[in-house]
């Protein structure tokens, strides 16, 4: 390129306003932040397993948005249904334990992390787990 | 016999100096961060985590487990744009 571009960043934030049309149904969106929705992440996992399964193949066929919105919200409402229910892994391993105990007595949940190489202890079950002052 | 403490004086200014601008460094990044240590290797799916974060607490480190998202959540993410005239 011989020419040079004008530079286009916006000092205002570019926010659209306008809501969904009325012929999509409404679901309410989740308010937990990262934190949370990380330490519960496999359970989320493993309790709407299908739902995501639904959505990641749905999107596999085609990544226009509005493809998937349904499957998108049967997402929504199951991770919803499980933050009503419930709440950086290695600080948290000793409260975790007692966690996943609760989990699987009361809700029949077990944590297992997908792709552990055979032979090798799952990292949340190690019992002398190293420590950093911050994961990531 | 007299000790030269004096030529010890500019070992302690170099520790001193280091340390002050350490602990500066890191109470100014703490403080950035809301008292937590700052966060690296971000990647992008950290990246979209934190600016969800920010949209639904109003900064970047920001928690909450509030299960349903704050009215007009679904209307104030910022897009990605590009003036194109």
């Amino acid at each position: 390129m011989s020419t040079i571009q004008a530079g286009s960043v916006e000092n205002k934030p570019y926010i659209d306003p306008t809501p969904l049309p009325d012929h999509i149904p409404k679901v309410a969106e989740l308010g937990v932040t990262s934190a949370p929705l990380k330490s519960a992440a496999f359970f989320i996992g493993a309790y709407c397993k299908e739902y995501n399964e639904d959505f990641m193949l749905c999107k596999a066929e085609d990544r226009n948005p509005e493809h998937c919105l349904k499957e998108g919200r049967r997402v929504t409402r199951c991770a919803t249904d499980l933050t009503h229910t419930t709440q950086e892994y290695y600080h948290c391993r000793k409260p975790e334990r007692s966690l996943n105990a609760c989990m699987f007595e009361k809700l029949g949940l077990t944590k297992t992390i997908p792709g552990t190489p055979t032979g090798q202890v799952p990292i949340h079950d190690v019992k002398n787990p190293y420590y950093k002052s911050i994961q990531k | 016999m007299p000790v030269p403490w004096e030529a010890l004086i500019p070992f302690g200014l170099l520790t001193a100096m280091f340390g002050a601008a350490g602990t500066l460094l890191n109470v100014s990044t703490r403080a950035q961060n809301q008292g937590k240590p700052a966060r690296y290797n971000i990647d992008n799916w950290d990246d979209m985590m934190m600016r969800r974060d920010k949209q639904l607490t109003g900064h970047k480190r920001g928690q909450s487990d509030n299960p349903i998202a704050p009215a007009g959540f679904e209307t104030s993410s910022v897009w990605f744009t590009e003036r194109t005239s």
